[in-house]
């Protein structure tokens, strides 16, 4: 063999740093410092937010005493959440996301790939650190402000507990990307974590999870308890375990998250959730099956109604990743759902999100006729006409799945009472869900050139954060009569009339929708001649004042 | 002639019957030796298990119809796509290691290359991934002929598809290897560049690489050794073919 390998990986650090410093150079102190302007004002933005919403008064011994009780296995869950996704992300060839010609002529020279991955290996880590520490920090800040103990206790617990998931969330993610672990394992070892510490939160039968000595961190401001030592060696060995096997990379892996990480990012600064997902899923590889579930039926002639057949043909073809993920989120709604019966009201943004993240793969066949409009246009129908036959599957689809979730929030055996309400909840829930996914799903990305887009950034963030909200409010928004019942019952008034009279009001709501759905290209050409319009008379009332001719 | 990358190979290598003995630069081991190759993404079978073995120094053209299984086999023996069942050696080596990629040169058929990098600086950069010096006389000639020669120090982020194809070319060729495979060569080339590449196609395989091109075009086939047809990921001929073979045997 050739006695000059492997070539020095030098060659990729010096053309990296190479690199590093032509793109400093092109980068502009106006720019650089625009960038932090708007970070700042984002961040002050969300610590104020979230510190109206935590409050700044004392705890009382019992709270504390709860607290401390329960703390370590609710904040070990977050531990765990971070390790499955590392996990999965890792099955997938995350964390990495190097770059297209990297793979290709690095990855495929003969250097040594364990030296040229570390360094961005490292990078990201770095990266992670920081944010976490940051994180970390303000949430023990908050937590300063209402328990017992040194505020400044309570910041650097606080960055640790975050450091140590963080180590933790990529290190796993290295690990299972250098091992190769496939997406099967990864989901089940990770997923068998998470259930055991939602276990470990929920119920006092079941034994602590391994996760619960990393919430230990965050609360020895409470009381030092040395357990909470093991999870950080933990992250730290996982860490140095992923770095040291960083080669075992999986290219065909590296190249498919590659390209769509790109995507996905840019995407992300558009603001385009419907491209997001679509990446997302790429990504996961959750595509649809070449063979449906069931066969298609087919009847000779023509069909009647192809739009509906074309939406099931779509659903029959959903891959198993899925069918579970939308079992998941019935599962979680309906425990939330459950949460907002029993009194914890915030819940129900719980349950609306899940249910409208169910939407958004539900509305799949309306949203592919948006990807292509070309061929949306192609058929002899009008364009309203056929967007608003594609809301039938999709409503089916989450009927089912509100069901379930409200089958799941009955589990256990409950009161008629509380039977006839989550029923009645089911229709406004789903066309709720099925609203806001749509409305997600067709307002896209916003135009690169508008009126609003020479606005000053607050102004331009304000709009943003108007389409980022509205949909999964409509969604949540479809809850809503189910707390309407819950007061009904406090009240000793009648459930059924209650939860359908409120539930009447979404189903208005979401008929709103599908009537926007049904009109939205005509109101928009109605808009655009007469905004023309009012051009061409501001031209002319300009010119008439001017003395001339229009 | 200018000095090939497989003659840069032998130079680079410095005790080149060291590296003959051991298989990498023309020994006796196989170029590509895939047993039981199979790729299948779910329910959808890729390549059905395939064995197929390419000598040293062969000439091998891959025909068949899109989705035939051409592409997935040269990947999978570039190491970019992992095999579901089989194995794949290049010069005795299993793929992906290093011997292996230090062995093999594998052009795409989607050029990729880095946005902030000029062609000069393409060239110099692969060409120390590899050992090299980075430019040299090869290089020079390499992107005169492919009509690069006044580009070289322009962005081909920039270029269009055939350029960048052209510039995909030079980097594959300007390394050493003693294995070249080609996924859809002609692609996006003008009339010189396609001359141009058939010229350089050949002048590796004289020099004794092995080359595998996988095409649609069927008079490739009567420039090559071998002719191996695939057909929904199998192999449905192996042998030399004339170029109305190969429009009886897939209808490309």
């Amino acid at each position: 063999m050739r006695d000059d390998l492997p070539v020095p990986a030098s060659v990729v650090a010096d053309l990296r740093r190479a690199r590093r410093r032509q793109r400093v150079a092109a980068i502009h102190w106006v720019d650089a410092l625009y960038q932090v302007y708007i970070t700042g004002i984002v961040a002050a933005g969300a610590v104020l937010a979230l510190s109206t919403v935590v409050g700044d008064s004392r705890l009382d011994p019992a709270a504390i005493d709860r607290a401390r009780a329960s703390g370590p296995a609710v904040l070990g869950m977050v531990a765990a959440l971070a390790i499955f996704v590392g996990l999965r992300s890792g099955s997938r060839g995350g964390p990495l996301a190097v770059e297209a010609a990297d793979v290709r002529h690095v990855l495929l020279a003969p250097v040594d790939r364990g030296d040229a991955l570390r360094a961005p290996a490292l990078r990201q880590l770095r990266f992670a650190a920081f944010t976490a520490i940051a994180v970390g920090a303000a949430a023990g800040q908050f937590a300063g402000r209402r328990f017992e103990g040194n505020g400044a206790a309570w910041v650097a617990c606080g960055a640790v507990f975050a450091l140590c998931v963080a180590g933790l969330g990529l290190g796993a993610a290295l690990v299972a990307s250098g091992r190769r672990l496939p997406s099967w394992a990864a989901t089940l070892a990770g997923g068998a974590l998470v259930v055991w510490s939602v276990a470990d939160v929920a119920s006092d039968l079941v034994p602590a999870g391994p996760a619960r000595t990393a919430g230990r961190i965050a609360l020895w401001p409470l009381g030092f308890d040395p357990l909470g030592l093991v999870p950080i060696a933990v992250a730290a060995a996982v860490v140095a375990i992923g770095l040291a096997g960083v080669a075992g990379v999986s290219l065909e892996a590296a190249e498919r998250r590659t390209s769509l990480v790109g995507q996905l990012r840019f995407a992300v600064t558009l603001q385009d959730l419907r491209t997001v997902l679509v990446l997302r899923r790429q990504l996961a590889a959750d595509l649809p099956r070449s063979r449906p579930w069931l066969p298609s039926w087919r009847r000779p002639g023509r069909a009647l109604f192809p739009v509906w057949q074309r939406g099931w043909r779509g659903v029959a073809r959903w891959p198993a990743a899925r069918l579970v993920r939308l079992v998941v989120l019935a599962v979680v709604a309906g425990f939330a759902l459950r949460g907002a019966w029993t009194g914890t009201t915030p819940l129900i943004a719980v349950a609306g999100l899940a249910l409208w993240v169910a939407a958004l793969d539900a509305v799949e066949p309306l949203a592919q006729e948006t990807d292509h409009p070309g061929r949306r246009d192609a058929v002899p129908l009008e364009e309203g006409r056929l967007m608003v036959r594609h809301l039938a599957v999709p409503a089916v689809v989450m009927t089912v799945v509100a069901a379930g979730a409200a089958g799941v929030s009955l589990a256990g055996g409950r009161s008629a009472l509380e039977a006839e309400a989550a029923m009645t909840a089911v229709p406004p829930m789903a066309l709720a869900a099925v609203a806001g996914a749509v409305s997600s799903v067709l307002m896209g990305a916003p135009k690169p050139f508008d009126e609003l887009a020479v606005a000053s950034p607050e102004i331009a963030g304000m709009r943003t954060a108007v389409r980022t909200v509205w949909p999964p409010l409509l969604a949540v928004g479809g809850v809503v009569p189910l707390l309407v019942a819950r007061a009904a019952v406090e009240s000793g008034r009648p459930v059924l009339d209650a939860a359908a009279l409120s539930g009447a009001v979404v189903l208005g709501v979401a008929l709103l929708v599908a009537a926007w759905v049904r009109y939205q290209s005509d109101i928009r050409a109605w808009w655009a001649a007469a905004s023309e319009a009012a051009m061409k008379g501001g031209g002319a009332t300009e010119a008439a004042d001017a003395g001339g001719t229009p | 002639m200018s000095a090939s990358g497989f003659d840069a190979a032998v130079d680079a290598g410095a005790d080149a019957d060291a590296a003959v003995d051991a298989g990498v630069i023309g020994g006796e081991a196989p170029a590509v030796e895939a047993a039981g190759l199979a790729k299948a993404y779910g329910d959808l079978v890729a390549l059905h298990p395939l064995d197929l073995q390419v000598e040293a120094g062969q000439s091998v053209a891959l025909i068949g119809h899109n989705g035939s299984g051409k592409s997935t086999f040269l990947r999978m023996a570039a190491a970019l796509l992992e095999p579901t069942e089989g194995t794949v050696e290049v010069a005795g080596w299993p793929v992906g290691t290093l011997e292996a990629r230090a062995t093999t040169s594998f052009l795409p058929d989607d050029p990729v290359l880095y946005d902030d990098l000029s062609v000069r600086e393409h060239v110099e950069y692969v060409s120390r991934l590899h050992g090299g010096d980075g430019w040299d006389g090869y290089a020079t000639d390499l992107v005169e002929r492919l009509g690069l020669a006044d580009r070289v120090d322009d962005l081909p982020s920039r270029f269009s598809r055939g350029l960048r194809q052209k510039t995909s070319i030079v980097l594959g060729l300007v390394r050493p290897f003693s294995l070249l495979l080609v996924d859809e060569p002609f692609v996006g080339l003008d009339a010189g560049g396609r001359a141009a590449m058939l010229d350089l196609l050949d002048e590796v395989h004289g020099d004794g690489a092995a080359v595998v091109v996988a095409t649609h075009d069927p008079g490739f086939v009567e420039r090559v050794q071998r002719c191996v047809a695939l057909r929904d990921g199998e192999v449905i001929f192996d042998g030399a073919a004339a170029a109305a073979d190969v429009l009886r045997l897939v209808g490309a």
